[in-house]
């Protein structure tokens, strides 16, 4: 019984050493012998259709009631793929795809993929709909595979398209934020291994401290943008029928707070649609607030101007004798009507823009004066939360020329960002502190929690009284220059200046007849809730800011006005007996 | 010892069915979740299309007339902060 126990036990042990030798040559010849061919084979199979499904957080816009309005986030569908060893009938299964996908591959290429027997996964359609996905996959058709996918979506369209920026392949295989905010919050908003599909039981025996304490949560999650939509819509519209009118170049605007830097419109024309990236211009794909310097002419003025007050160079009562044109280092300078004003106070250099009236402030300061002065508000770069961000150009002011200092004193011969110009001329709005714009206001966590940001950083540069006086200066030019007095709005104080620059010509000197021309504005002139900067550049047919820009300021100030119900800060005069109203 | 082994093969079969059933419905909410956020997505896109046509509307074409006069608040008016 014993040896009979034992031979079965023999025969047992025998018959399970030759399965295991037998498993083990199948797995030398699939492994060792096949090995090349099984990884090529598997790779056709899953390395279209098998990856894990796009995810990201989303970028919202804020509007003025705190409601948060996707500016990208995540479409959802189905894809359809084929499998040319399976697919008997292609004109049925094409007629089929065609009849639910709004995009697929032409006729042609959907038989050529179809005659491709040595593969077993071509994508022919993506972004079907939920219904229209569910309705193709229900036929059932041999061969033809409906499988879910995800993508990035940007509900605004070409809505700040440039400063949300775009996800993409770059060298690698993964998608990722590539321009704008996308990249710069990349590690907030990517989601690589955090699959929302997660096996508790799975996670419960190998990584219990995550599941209770996700390290991703705390550090992933959603951006909320200070881009309010509404008021991004009326900027985008007001510079495409600026450009269209003129002919520019490109168009630029910048709304922001001056107290906090939140800036809550930018926008340019042209521009992109960031759910459709084909046939783009790639340089149109980097942000122009933030890469691109102008001299931007006369704007330059009132920073001047204060900049000479706060020195104590000037007061506003002193004159100088404008002669209309002088000559520094050989180079002549002159006003833009090439006329002589005569011994005039300092309020006209910024009431009539006076070229000369500058160059003399310039002088009068001294070269390390204002070199101090225009390195504090151009010297660095701003900080805001876009990439790239390049700086200024000033290499005039680390020259000895005085006429390097005098053309600058009214905004030629040296470049800067837009962003540099809006963040140095909010110093005025905000009583000579300079703030950091920036675009998000919060990073809102999967772990629940919102974490608002800091952004500190502010820069004293101008004393509150000199900057008073060149508001006051900036107001007057609003209420009596622009539009010959009709810009004056009775209940509202608005502080502005135009700006016009010879564009430079390439092998150095200037076009006497092409124009970069920009406008700045603050409003109420004593506590500016909101300051815009525009520019459009060699506009067409047109030489002054102040006849292609007021048009667009001036739209801008009654819309915000309007929008956010901002009160009077002055009235018409309580004697007047009569109804405070003006025929129009 | 029999009862045993029968009670532990009952409760591992019962956990697979569990686990499995966690996993199914994980990746049935998450997908829902994702879909109801697309179709949010689609109505915020209406939301700013229907901003960009108000604001690009020609009121004139649209048949309104320009005003003719504006009046403005007064300086003692409670609404003037001077």
């Amino acid at each position: 019984m014993r040896a009979q126990f034992r031979s079965r036990i023999r025969l047992v042990l025998a018959f399970l050493i030759f399965a295991a030798l037998g498993i083990i040559l199948r797995l030398y010849f699939v492994q060792i012998v096949y090995g090349e061919d099984y990884s090529r084979k598997a790779d056709r199979q899953f390395s279209s259709g098998g990856g894990e499904l796009f995810d990201r957080g989303s970028i919202y816009f804020a509007r003025k009631d705190g409601a948060l309005i996707s500016a990208a986030t995540l479409g959802s569908g189905f894809l359809v793929a084929i499998n040319p060893q399976v697919l008997a009938d292609p004109a049925a299964a094409y007629s089929a795809i065609t009849a639910v996908a709004t995009t697929t591959v032409s006729r042609d290429a959907f038989f050529a993929a179809a005659a491709k027997k040595a593969q077993v996964y071509i994508e022919v359609a993506h972004r079907l709909s939920e219904t229209s996905g569910q309705a193709l996959a229900a036929k059932a058709i041999p061969g033809v595979q409906v499988l879910r996918e995800r993508w990035r979506q940007y509900p605004g369209a070409t809505l700040a398209s440039q400063t949300i920026g775009i996800v993409s392949y770059g060298s690698g295989d993964s998608l990722a934020g590539r321009t704008g905010l996308e990249a710069v919050y990349d590690g907030t908003l990517s989601r690589s291994g955090d699959s929302l599909y997660r096996n508790f039981f799975a996670e419960l025996f190998s990584n219990v401290g995550n599941l209770l304490v996700n390290a991703r949560d705390a550090r992933h999650g959603d951006i909320v943008t200070t881009i309010e939509p509404e008021v991004q819509t009326r900027l985008s519209s007001d510079l495409v029928k600026l450009t269209e009118r003129y002919g520019s170049k490109e168009s630029g605007g910048i709304i922001m707070d001056p107290a906090t830097g939140a800036i809550l419109a930018i926008a340019s024309h042209p521009t992109y649609d960031g759910n459709n990236l084909q046939n783009v211009d790639p340089l149109l794909l980097g942000n122009p607030f933030a890469e691109h310097i102008h001299e931007f002419g006369s704007i330059m003025k009132p920073l001047t101007m204060t900049a000479a007050l706060d020195a104590g160079v000037v007061t506003p009562e002193t004159t100088y004798n404008d002669t209309g044109c002088i000559t520094v280092n050989t180079r002549q300078i002159c006003n833009w009507d090439l006329k002589a004003r005569g011994v005039i106070p300092m309020r006209q250099i910024i009431m009539q823009s006076l070229n000369v009236g500058a160059s003399w402030l310039a002088t009068e300061m001294g070269q390390a004066t204002f070199r101090g002065y225009f390195t504090k508000l151009f010297g660095e770069k701003t900080g805001i939360d876009l990439p790239n961000e390049t700086g200024a150009l000033l290499g005039n002011l680390s020259k000895p020329q005085q006429v390097g200092f005098d053309t600058a004193a009214f905004g030629q011969g040296i470049a800067v960002t837009p962003l540099q110009m809006i963040r140095a001329l909010g110093a005025l709005a905000n009583g000579g502190t300079m703030v950091t714009p920036h675009l998000v206001s919060a990073v809102r966590l999967n772990s629940g929690i919102v974490r608002t940001l800091d952004w500190g950083g502010r820069v004293p540069v101008f004393a509150t009284s000199s900057v008073r006086e060149t508001v006051s200066m900036m107001g007057a030019l609003n209420d009596e220059i622009l539009y010959n007095g009709k810009a004056k709005i009775p209940t509202m104080s608005v502080a502005v200046k135009t700006g016009t620059a010879q564009l430079t010509a390439p092998g150095g000197g200037y076009y006497t007849d092409r124009f970069f021309h920009s406008f700045v504005g603050f409003f109420p002139s004593y506590s500016p809730r909101f300051i815009i900067l525009l520019y459009t550049n060699d506009p067409k047919g047109v030489q002054y800011a102040s006849e292609t820009l007021d048009t667009t300021f001036l739209d801008l100030v009654h819309f915000l006005i309007d929008y956010y119900a901002v009160p009077p800060d002055r009235g018409l005069s309580a004697q007047a007996d009569l109804p405070a109203a003006t025929r129009l | 010892m029999g009862g045993t082994v029968a009670v532990l093969v009952v409760a591992y079969l019962a956990l697979i069915a569990v686990v499995m059933s966690y996993a199914a419905l994980t990746i049935e909410f998450s997908q829902s979740l994702r879909n109801d956020e697309a179709s949010v997505a689609a109505l915020e896109g209406q939301y700013l299309a229907a901003v960009a046509h108000i604001t690009a509307l020609d009121y004139t074409a649209a048949g309104y007339a320009q005003p003719v006069l504006k009046t403005f608040v007064r300086a003692k008016s409670v609404t003037a902060l001077r």
